[in-house]
């Protein structure tokens, strides 16, 4: 069963088509990740399923029934927003117990759910203080306790952690995590930080100038990325995309460089194509040529270590890609050595229409 | 400059503004203190030459007059009259600047229209107005001027919410909405909590508003509803004005106002400056 | 049963309905109103409405009560604006820096504007009497020797007792203003100014004015208004006599309308005072650069 369908949604801001017609379908239970650059749309939508944005066309439904035009307390869903969004008069249970209090619990119920909810999130002792009296990462567990303490269909979160420090926001993606996990609920998540998307989802939606660009599981759209703009927009660092020419086995790079795709049918040979291959998927040289790697010779540009792996730039083909590398293998800028790209996960892409081939 | 060390100059620099501020103290607080002392006085002490400078005792007899003619009750008049109108003005007035500001209703025209209504001289309407009243039959009820001072209050509470209700975060309401809360209990619960201290600071210069008025009080009363500005003012008589009733009702009609805006202080500055401020 | 139409769509003119029709009522009838009535020729001895047309608008010109009174508001207006603008902006400047007991001095300078202007014009009318007020007795201090002026009364001396009146009382309204205008301007700049040796003269103009400039031309252009539609104090000092020498546009429309119910001839004073009123509002707010 689907907790959330959403046909061919649009939205117009006055003249300017934010939302250009999308199709979505979450099953129960599934925590889904909305991603996409700054302006794509992804908290349009999120607004839009919750009813704080009229839809200019399409359905939306949620737990099977239709709500396209239902006020947001009528959608039966909870939400945490990107600044907390807490009551500065009322104090943390206050806030917690607000939901309950508007929708007419019993005081009984209320005092449950909500010292159930605070413990979950660790925060029981923090119940009588006021929200100005709470740090970022507390008052972000105050919200979200906020929405857990109600049992709505859809939990929904608009940027939960972009206002906290890095640590901070480790700590509290774990926290979502568990509590996914704990509640089983429906979760439709916004972000712009991909390793948030990857490392929560069990789906990630790719937004990309308010069209599903693709969806699919983390890895899939990591390792099958059906454009280069998604190619592109997951992973860290980026992947390397070398300009090249199909031959009838794999590619040949602008310094004469031949490399063979396994597994790739339908080159068309001496079209122009783009190669992309991810920085993790490029290693230095080890004893044996393993199968489908290729092995290359560079030498190092530049080192950015970022603890036990190091980012070094090198010379491929005529243009510079990126390739992670374990921190002991490599030592400094001038270094020659060989590498292996591992081309089982190489993609082809079109040039000019982006696709991958 | 001087050969003076730096700290014996700034001594007399803060003696210096110690004296101006003593200075202008007394200038501004001497009408006041006249005013409070006359109406402690007997009549003696009011009409001796040269003036009595302090009273010997405080007289009530004064007030006492007041109380037993019924005049007094011009000031609880006037209190009824500020105080609802102003109940209903910043009522009215929130809501309607709420729709002004979250939904851009009526959109820039509609907010500079309700702004020029607080330009608007009371004389020029005041004559027309007249004329409805005596048609309606409003004239001297609680109900006509009620309706007129909240009309007239409305442009400057909108005016001045409407800046504070531009600083409530939009994810406060929205969060609330989805918690379950409707538009109206999104007003109730999370607006006006928010814009509280804007709500009493507007709300105690809209009361002293209808307190002071004196043209609409003027023409539209009669004996029913007096306020006390035009009860102070039929004291008055060419040559021989009733001192000790001037100065016993001008004090009853100023101590509500003294105790709003003692107790309300905190917000008042916020509130001259932001409404400044915002314009 | 699904919706078709997304709910609380008319929500927001329900909340703007009622003062809009409480503003039409009481503002915009009144005015269209006498819109119509000065065409015609209403009067107390006669409702004969049939139309004049600008019958009253060219009497409105012959009538030099009218402009006399015009030009009492003007006066007034005139010297007080400036009076209570410097005073209140030196008052403020005297309590910019913080001193012991400053909170309290504040307080006690704001009491005159608490006050209602009629009790204020009747305070004065006390303080102003020629035999038992104080003012004449203070003044007879300097002189040194008896002063009996009669403040109200006398043609050279009721507009310095109308203006002192109208100082005393909105000066204090300036200062606050002004004080919280000036607290608000960033201490560093004017002090780097200082550093950099700039006379007072040239900090004020060229940094602390432009800061202060928004909020200091919004109180100009209220006290402006309120100056131009002056009555209570007036009244109570001194029912716009002499005669009509302190008559002002407002008493005057007043007396018209009231004690001689001229019915069309006050609806077209009325009309002037609006018209006189929104030119020069539009004028002051595009030259003090309130709008962009
Ligand atoms: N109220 C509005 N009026 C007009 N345009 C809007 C409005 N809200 C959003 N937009 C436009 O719609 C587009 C999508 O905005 P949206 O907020 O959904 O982006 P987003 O994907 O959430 O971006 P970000 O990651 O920066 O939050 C943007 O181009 C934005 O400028
Ligand atoms: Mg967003």
């Amino acid at each position: 069963m689907s907790d959330l369908k959403i046909s061919n949604l649009h939205k117009h801001y006055g003249g300017f088509h934010a939302v250009k017609g999308i199709d979505l379908d979450v099953p129960s239970g599934e925590f889904t990740v909305l991603v996409g650059p700054s302006g794509c749309g992804k908290s349009t939508l999120l607004r839009c399923i919750a009813g704080l944005e009229e839809t200019s066309q399409g359905t939306i439904e949620i737990g099977g029934r239709d709500v396209t035009y239902a006020r947001p307390r009528d959608r039966d869903i909870a939400m945490v927003f990107q600044n907390y969004a807490l009551y500065p008069y009322l104090s943390v249970k206050e806030n917690i117990a607000f939901g309950l209090r508007a929708r007419k619990f019993a005081e009984a119920e209320i005092e449950k759910r909500v010292s159930r909810a605070a413990e979950m999130l660790a925060i029981g002792h923090l119940l009588q203080r006021f929200p100005r009296e709470l740090s970022g990462g507390q008052r972000q567990r105050v919200a979200i306790g906020r929405a857990i303490v109600r049992d709505a269909i859809l939990y929904l979160f608009d940027e939960p952690l972009s206002n906290l420090d890095a640590q901070l926001r480790d700590d509290m993606r774990v926290e979502i995590k568990r509590l996914h996990n704990e509640l089983g609920r429906t979760m439709i998540y916004v972000t712009h930080d991909q390793i948030e998307a990857m490392t929560l989802a069990d789906r990630i939606v790719l937004l990309r100038d308010g069209l599903i660009e693709q969806q699919g599981a983390p890895l899939d759209l990591f390792e099958r990325p059906k454009t280069r703009f998604v190619a592109g927009f997951l992973g860290s660092p980026k992947m390397n995309f070398v300009d090249a020419t199909a031959t009838r086995t794999g590619v040949k790079l602008a310094d004469g460089t031949t490399l063979d795709l396994p597994g790739q049918k339908g080159l068309k040979a001496g079209a122009a194509v783009v190669l992309g291959l991810r920085p993790q998927f490029i290693t230095v040289a080890g004893k044996t040529v393993a199968k489908g790697h290729a092995r290359v010779p560079a030498v190092i540009e530049l080192l950015q270590p970022t603890g036990s792996r190091v980012q070094a730039t090198l010379p491929l083909g005529g243009a510079s890609i990126v390739a992670e590398l374990a921190a002991h293998d490599v030592s400094k800028p001038g270094e020659k050595i060989h590498i292996d790209l591992d081309l089982t996960r190489a993609v082809v892409m079109d040039p000019q229409s982006g696709q991958v081939i | 400059m001087s050969g003076l060390p730096l700290h014996r100059r700034a001594g007399f620099r803060l003696s210096f503004r110690y004296l101006l501020a003593a200075l202008l103290v007394i200038v501004f607080c001497f009408p006041v203190y006249w005013l409070f002392i006359i109406s402690f006085k007997t009549p003696d002490e009011i009409f001796a030459f040269p003036p009595v400078w302090y009273p010997a005792s405080l007289q009530f007899g004064n007030y006492w007059v007041l109380f037993k003619d019924g005049d007094a009750g011009t000031v609880w008049n006037s209190l009824v009259l500020a105080s609802v109108s102003t109940f209903f003005a910043m009522i009215l007035g929130t809501v309607a600047a709420y729709s002004l500001v979250r939904f851009k209703t009526g959109g820039e025209n509609l907010a500079v229209w309700i702004i020029s209504q607080r330009m608007m001289p009371p004389v020029a309407i005041v004559f027309p107005l007249f004329l409805l009243y005596v048609y309606f039959g409003w004239v001297d009820t609680y109900f006509g001027l009620i309706i007129l001072y909240t009309a007239f209050s409305l442009p400057y509470v909108i005016w001045m919410m409407r800046g504070y209700i531009e600083d409530i975060p939009l994810e406060l309401e929205e969060s609330a909405l989805i918690d379950g809360c409707s538009r109206w209990e999104v007003l109730w619960k999370v607006v006006l909590p928010m814009a509280r201290s804007g709500l009493f600071a507007t709300a105690v210069f809209t009361f002293i508003f209808a307190w002071n008025d004196f043209l609409f009080a003027l023409v539209l009363t009669r004996t029913e509803v007096t306020t006390y500005t035009v009860q102070v003012t039929h004291y008055f008589g060419g040559q021989s004005n009733f001192w000790a009733k001037i100065a016993a009702m001008s004090v009853l009609g100023t101590i509500p106002v003294f105790i709003t805006v003692a107790i309300m202080q905190r917000y008042l500055v916020r509130g001259i400056s932001m409404g400044a401020v915002k314009g | 049963m699904t919706a078709t139409v997304h709910p609380d769509r008319n929500f927001k003119y329900w909340l703007v309905a009622p003062a809009i029709f409480l503003l039409l009522l009481i503002g915009l009838f009144p005015l269209i109103y006498s819109l119509i009535v000065s065409f015609m020729r209403i009067d107390m001895m006669d409702t004969d409405t049939s139309f004049a047309w600008f019958y009253n608008y060219k009497t409105l010109f012959k009538d030099s009560r009218l402009w006399w009174s015009l030009a009492h508001t003007l006066l007034i207006t005139a010297v007080a604006l400036p009076i209570e603008l410097l005073l209140g902006l030196a008052m403020a400047y005297l309590f910019l820096e913080k001193m012991p007991g400053r909170q309290v001095f504040i307080s006690l300078l704001v009491l005159p504007t608490i006050i209602s202007p009629i009790v204020a014009g009747a305070t004065w009318r006390l303080l102003f009497d020629n035999r038992y007020g104080p003012i004449n007795q203070i003044l007879g201090w300097f002189a040194g020797e008896p002063v009996n002026a009669l403040w109200t009364i006398n043609p050279t001396l009721v507009y310095p007792a109308i203006i002192f009146c109208e100082v005393w009382q909105w000066t204090p309204f300036m200062f606050l203003i002004l004080l919280a205008a000036l607290s608000n301007v960033d201490k560093s700049q004017t002090e780097a100014a200082e550093i950099d040796g700039a006379r007072f003269i040239r900090t004020f103009r060229y940094i602390v004015l432009p800061a202060i400039w928004p909020v200091m031309a919004i109180a100009i252009l209220i006290r402006g208004l309120d100056l131009f539609r002056i009555f209570d104090i007036v009244w109570a000092l001194t029912q716009g006599g002499p005669g009509t020498k302190t008559e002002t546009i407002s008493i005057y429309a007043y007396v018209q309308g009231f004690k001689q119910f001229e019915t069309s001839y006050t609806a077209a004073i009325a009309f002037l005072v609006v018209f006189i009123l929104t030119v020069v509002c539009v004028w002051a707010i595009r030259r003090m650069g309130l709008v962009k």
